[in-house]
């Protein structure tokens, strides 16, 4: 015995929620590809990356925010998720990881950015707070690519608890999204550390990130089929949400969008075209947007399609 | 010779030890007797008595001031067919399927998801009744419980403008002493109501000696809605 009438209409969480998965994705993915570079390669001075990282993780991720509490039924009731909380609920442990995230992202932008606050009048009332940060700037940095990794993981652990949802309520889905969030992260970094910060296109750590992104890329794919393979293989509900991926309009995005653009995209430009076209700033630029794009689709994909076939 | 004194030294222990521990292992502790006796209210829908007359919506939608047309209740149609179309439950177009009806609503899951994803605590389990239910002044409208409800029974109340489910006319009637409203309502006892736990209720009883099932077992969530199917008579 068995309904399918439901009480509400629709999908729960619309697209504002997969821009807000994809936004805190790249946000978390920034900051830890630009602090990991920094602790494995010793680095003590800004670099053009780290600006760049610190300056996005901290954009996006307030804009992911915005994006959150516009979808709340009543904007106006967010501060209650600030208030209350239930240590059972992904939701709530993800509100206070993002408590401490969102200001340390400010706090490295202060520190990314010292050079130019100091030189703007208007801004002096910030160098005795960072005056202040400095010595503990190690420590807060590492906090910082701790919680980076735990935001990235923690978009997928909070969609994977709908039951519901057999394409969403995967393990796998935190661990593919870390990767997208790192791939697109890092592409994001990259475009801007050359567009505004003045990086070198061929310079030593854009090459060992454009070595990076292969491997981060494959691990994705991986990610993918390994949830493809378990749906196609699984029960009954299972297999019925397999069809996401052979039929319908969220079909047509996974392989236009998330395949095409995102995958074969990158792989064409560096490694159909001549080497004078791979490695020219066109061609940089190009694959970077793929790589954004493409992890725009993966989110609205597992999102939409997710909440399309439940059992 | 030490190894003589290194024994009467351990016994000497645990002699000690145990005039110690005795006495403490001994003391009477008042054993927690209020949660044996807990109620688990439960609802059965007698399917073979329902006849989808939607009294039971109408009366939930008043009982719970709800926006018109609106019920935290639904009945879904499932056999007999539409006009002009093949029944879907003969495949013929003339036949003499009976019609049958289930109760769409909150299943009051003893595992209930919504609780655990609420962000806020607004869905909660009602610490006196064990019925979830909702505390308006605290939802932040974010939908996760909606999205984690493997039934799709929540919704959002367009006039509170916060998640809502059925919570056995909490507030409005058990409050009262008085049974839900659609179980008061429903003129042929297609809903029964009562505590599980309360070994002379009728429930208990009726259980006891009725099959009934749950839906979806296998999401783990022990609903505390049980459902009388029509079962198939004679040949």
């Amino acid at each position: 015995m068995e309904f399918t009438m439901g009480l509400s209409k629709g999908i729960a969480w619309p697209w504002p929620i997969a821009v807000y998965l994809f936004l805190a994705g790249i946000s978390g993915g920034a900051l830890v590809v630009a602090l990991a570079l920094r602790f494995i390669k010793c680095q003590t001075t800004n670099t053009p990356l780290y600006k760049a990282a610190a300056l996005i993780s901290f954009v996006t991720i307030s804009l992911g925010m915005l994006c959150l509490v516009l979808d709340l039924t009543n904007p106006m009731f967010f501060w209650r998720i600030l208030v209350f909380y239930n240590f059972t609920s992904i939701m709530s442990l993800g509100v206070i990881a993002l408590c401490a995230y969102i200001p340390l992202t400010a706090v490295l932008c202060l520190y990314a950015f010292e050079d130019d606050i100091k030189a703007i009048k208007g801004l002096s009332i910030l160098l005795p707070l960072i005056s202040m940060l400095k010595p503990i700037r190690r420590p807060l940095e590492l906090l910082t690519l701790i919680l980076a990794m735990s935001v990235c993981a923690y978009t997928g652990f909070l969609i994977s608890t709908l039951i519901r949802f057999p394409l969403i309520n995967t393990a796998v889905l935190p661990a593919l999204f870390i990767a997208s969030g790192v791939s697109a992260g890092a592409a994001a970094s990259k475009m801007v550390s050359v567009l505004v910060f003045k990086e070198d296109l061929h310079s030593s750590e854009l090459k060992l990130l454009h070595g990076a992104e292969w491997p981060i890329m494959i691990t994705e794919i991986l990610f993918i089929v390994m949830i493809a393979m378990s749906l196609a293989t699984g029960n009954e509900g299972a297999q019925s949400a397999f069809s996401a991926f052979t039929s319908g309009v969220w079909a047509n995005l996974f392989w236009v969008g998330v395949v095409g653009v995102g995958f074969l995209g990158p792989i064409l430009l560096n490694f159909a075209t001549g080497k004078t076209f791979s490695h020219s700033a066109k061609a940089f630029y190009l694959s970077g947007v793929c790589v954004i794009s493409g992890m725009m689709c993966l989110r609205l994909f597992i999102l939409y399609a997710g909440q399309t076939y439940g059992i | 010779m030490s190894e003589n004194i290194e024994r009467r030294r351990f016994l000497k222990g645990v002699g000690a030890a145990s005039l110690i521990w005795g006495p403490m292992g001994c003391t009477s502790v008042e054993e927690d007797s209020s949660n044996t006796n807990k109620p688990h209210y439960v609802m059965v829908f007698d399917q073979n008595k329902c006849t989808g007359c939607g009294e039971c919506k109408l009366a939930c939608n008043t009982a719970n001031n709800l926006p018109e047309g609106k019920s935290k209740c639904l009945m879904e149609h499932q056999s007999g067919g539409v006009e002009g179309k093949a029944c879907p439950h003969c495949g013929k177009d003339k036949c003499n399927c009976e019609r049958k009806f289930v109760r769409v609503s909150c299943q009051q899951c003893k595992n209930a998801p919504c609780v655990s994803v609420c962000p806020t605590g607004a869905a909660h389990r009602d610490p006196k009744t064990g019925i979830v239910t909702m505390d308006k002044s605290k939802c932040a409208g974010c939908k996760y419980c909606i999205g984690a409800c493997p039934y799709n029974a929540r919704f959002i109340n367009e006039d509170t403008n916060v998640a809502d489910n059925c919570d056995f006319c909490l507030s409005s009637k058990l409050s009262k002493g008085e049974l839900p409203a659609c179980v008061q309502l429903c003129k042929y006892d297609a809903l029964v109501f009562g505590d599980i736990n309360d070994p002379n209720s009728y429930v208990n009883k009726l259980l006891a000696v009725k099959d009934s099932v749950r839906m979806k077992p296998q999401f783990g969530t022990e609903p505390s809605l049980r459902y009388i199917p029509v079962v198939k008579l004679g040949v």
